[in-house]
């Protein structure tokens, strides 16, 4: 295996690696100014509940993902993403609700911050009714600035009795947070 | 009694469009509970955490 090694001014190196198989491969570099993305600064992560949640009806209620999937990056804490590398990821949650009695509505949203932005995709439902589960999900596309931004997942089942956000212990997990990286800033 | 029995028992008007545009009620799973976030009704005075503790 043939490599050729560049060295920083101070410390430190980088690799390009060829490896010893036949054949003649190229990778193009583009003509363009930015970051090369590589597996080791692409973060993804997929987290999803572990146990059931009793929100009150019409309250806006973060959502808490409790079992790790995968985290590349260690970019998950305590139900909340923050991103070490900044750029646009690509964002999904769903939220399975169920209300004892009677489920009416239901929402969904990412809160960047702390805050439930207009910019952002957020779904809402009304006119539901159903004793049955009702599974919200939201997919976005965000901007993240690889430091301080954060992003929650948020839910709102409004309805009667005891209300839920549900777990499921199978394989099928229907509550979910995901989001990978798309594009560096 | 929980937030919106309590909030609706001081304002029997309010309805769930109430909730869903001019009223925020959030919860940050944090322990601390449910609290009013936003109140941007354009006429009922956002309660006090006194009146909301009266109302049993």
């Amino acid at each position: 295996m043939s490599s050729v090694v560049i060295s920083g001014d101070t410390s430190g190196s980088i690799s390009l690696t060829v490896p010893s198989v036949a054949g003649t491969n190229t990778a193009t570099l583009p003509s363009a100014t930015g970051t090369v993305m590589v597996s080791g600064n692409m973060p993804a992560f997929s987290y999803h509940s572990i146990a059931n949640q009793n929100p009150t009806s019409a309250v806006v209620t973060k959502v808490i993902f409790g079992q790790q999937d995968f985290d590349t990056a260690n970019s998950v804490s305590s139900s909340r993403f923050t991103p070490q590398v900044a750029g646009y990821y690509q964002m999904t949650a769903s939220v399975a609700m169920a209300a004892d009695t009677s489920l009416t509505g239901s929402d969904i949203y990412f809160f960047k911050n702390g805050t439930n932005l207009s910019s952002i995709p957020a779904f809402n439902v009304t006119g539901l009714a159903t004793s049955g589960y009702y599974t919200q999900t939201v997919t976005a596309l965000i901007y993240m600035n690889g430091s301080t931004d954060y992003l929650e997942v948020y839910a709102t089942a409004t309805g009667t009795g005891t209300l839920r956000y549900f777990f499921s212990s199978t394989a099928n997990h229907p509550t979910v947070f995901q989001g990978v990286l798309v594009r560096s800033a | 009694m929980n937030i919106v029995e309590k909030i609706m028992a001081l304002y029997p008007s309010l309805t769930q469009q109430d909730f869903l545009t001019v009223i925020t009620l959030q919860n940050n799973s944090d322990g601390k509970g449910d609290y009013i976030a936003k109140w941007e009704h354009p006429t009922l005075p956002k309660p006090t955490e006194q009146q909301l503790a009266e109302i049993k």
